[in-house]
């Protein structure tokens, strides 16, 4: 783009190798870098953080560390593997809550199928429950339905309506091609559209979010416990102010294993899921 | 469904040039023995789930009879948001930009060792990818606020729990997903420096890491936006930020101070998502 400079820049290019063309100038780069190093720095400093703390955390950790696992407390393993189940519950109805009201409004907030005005609404409702914190609406119904793992529940299923219903208006606008169209042309109703042209291409999408939906209510469970709502959560916040920390390092190992379990079997039928929306062995036909 | 494809899809084929005028449907695949296993597996996890006696979910709707209005009276509060209290959280808002930006600093600077390291392409040694990635499950398996709880106990209050409680979980984040990227790309760049007698270190600096660069990127900027939201919590345990003020109103029942926090935290949020993808517009 520059070739008369790099001839000038470099007379030795006359011999057999080829010029390079010059290299791309990296001023913007440098000016960007600078900024985002000064906003970095500007924030490390203004926090209120004496970092020669920083030096000893390391062994505070290594110490409470020592304190959890040498060796873990598995006396009350049974009532935890209860409260276990109790999160997994409340992550379950959780997700069945957030999933059964998420699609259909998320399908109506898709370009093309509800009036423009009702996208608005539900994009901006969407919007609004995503900046709400889950901890926020379960203290709200907490004074409805009392320190219960039901309000647990709600709180998941209403707190994940925000990013599910997100997920689902992607989803299908990513999905749409000619089917809603061709359904539309064939004199189907917005219902129909949907049953018939959107609902079979983003099945398995849908319902792999669906599945994910319930992976991440499990992570969040354990938060709304921390205020009371009952199941793992509640058991190691306990057992943190009561700083009995062989017994935490216990609770710790069974939310972990627990965790991973269900993230691993969840994912297994996610994947297939996925796979089984693709046609295979049709390779064979051909 | 699609066991029995290959064994139908063959016998159509050849049926099908027989009939002249219509072409033969193939017949729907279909397997009720399947359908019917996995709808009542899921009523049975969901009616387990809904058991308190085993300690599922006890589902009260009379609840909602009897206390709605308790709910209701704080959900009103809320729907009228006081702005007045806002210059009060300019405070806690700044340092819970603060610790977004360093926590998601610190994770960024350590996650491309680590990422590097936990993705097959660029690690050949697999017990040492199988160790970073399992301390990556563990470290992700772990929710946010358990952290900060534990963390707040081991180094005191402050905004040094919540930076690190950040940092932590997103490193579980930005590991994962951009490894498991690099596992699924195409490696021919990758090929290339290795065809060209490049040492691992050097393909991986050479090749991989421009490769990608914009995958990290956009990583990165989208824990930023996940940490203010975080942060917003992370204040109920004494981790810092506007989660201790939104914990302090909500402590005197001032919801409309509350809700008038939520709003502002709507808001920075959005503008960090709108700063972010006009970034992220210009690095893909």
């Amino acid at each position: 783009m520059s070739a008369p400079t790099t001839t000038a820049r470099q007379p030795a290019a006359h011999t057999a190798t080829p010029e390079a063309p010059a290299r791309p100038s990296r001023g913007r780069q440098t000016i960007i870098t600078v900024i985002v190093g000064a906003i970095i720095l500007a924030a490390a400093s203004g926090l209120r953080i004496d970092w020669t703390d920083l030096g000893r955390v390391p062994a505070q950790v290594v110490h409470y560390l020592q304190l959890m696992f040498g060796p873990p407390n598995w006396e009350k393993l049974p009532r935890a593997l209860e409260e276990t189940w109790r999160s997994i519950s409340m992550a379950w109805v959780g997700a069945i809550i957030c999933v059964v009201i998420s699609i259909p409004l998320g399908m109506l907030a898709a370009h093309g199928i509800g009036p423009a005005w009702l996208r608005f609404v539900l994009r901006g409702l969407f919007a609004v429950i995503r900046a709400v914190p889950e901890v926020i609406i379960a203290l709200l119904l907490l004074a409805v339905t009392g320190l219960t793992p039901f309000t647990g529940a709600l709180a998941l299923g209403i707190a994940g309506i925000g990013t599910q219903g997100k997920w689902v208006y992607e989803t299908i606008e990513s999905v749409q091609d000619g089917s809603a169209e061709a359904v539309r042309a064939a004199g189907g109703s917005t219902a129909e559209v949907a049953r018939w042209a959107l609902w079979p291409a983003a099945k398995a999408s849908l319902l792999s979010f669906a599945l994910y939906r319930f992976e991440i209510n499990i992570r969040t469970s354990a938060v709304l416990g921390l205020i009371g709502a009952g199941g793992i959560g509640s058991m190691l916040s306990n057992y943190t102010n009561y700083r009995q920390w062989d017994t935490v390092g216990m609770l710790l190992i069974v939310v972990v294993l627990a965790t991973m379990l269900m993230d691993t079997i969840s994912g297994a039928i996610r994947r297939r899921i996925m796979e089984g929306a693709k046609p295979r062995g049709m390779e064979r036909s051909s | 469904m699609s066991s029995q494809l290959p064994a139908t899809a063959p016998a159509n084929a050849s049926s099908a040039p027989s009939a002249r005028s219509t072409p033969t449907v193939p017949p729907k695949p279909r397997n009720h023995v399947r359908t019917a296993f996995i709808a009542a597996a899921f009523v049975a996890f969901t009616v387990l789930a809904c058991t308190p006696g085993i300690g599922g979910v006890d589902i009260d709707l009379g609840a909602f009879v009897q206390h709605w209005r308790n709910g209701w009276n704080k959900f009103v509060q809320l729907l009228q948001p006081n702005f007045a209290f806002l210059p009060r959280t300019v405070g806690p808002m700044l340092e819970t930009l603060q610790m977004a930006i360093v926590g998601a600093f610190a994770a960024a600077l350590v996650s491309v060792p680590l990422t590097l390291w936990a993705a097959k392409p660029t690690n050949p040694s697999w017990p040492v990818r199988t160790f970073v990635r399992t301390v990556i499950n563990v470290i992700r398996s772990i929710p946010d606020l358990v952290y900060a709880s534990i963390l707040v106990v081991m180094v005191g209050t402050g905004a040094l729990p919540g930076v690190l409680t950040l940092f932590l979980f997103d490193i579980g984040i930005i590991v994962k997903l951009v490894s498991e990227a690099i596992d699924s790309s195409e490696h021919g760049y990758m090929e290339a420096g290795r065809a060209a007698g490049g040492s691992q270190l050097q393909i991986n600096r050479l090749t991989a890491l421009p490769q990608v660069m914009p995958l990290f990127a956009n990583q990165w900027l989208y824990v930023l936006e996940l940490n203010v939201r975080i942060s917003a919590i992370l204040g109920l345990v004494g981790a810092g930020g506007i989660g201790r003020l939104i914990e302090e109103r909500r402590s005197f029942f001032r919801y409309d101070d509350v809700s008038a926090i939520i709003l502002e935290i709507l808001v920075v949020v959005i503008i960090i998502e709108v700063i972010s993808n006009l970034l992220r517009r210009r690095l893909v």
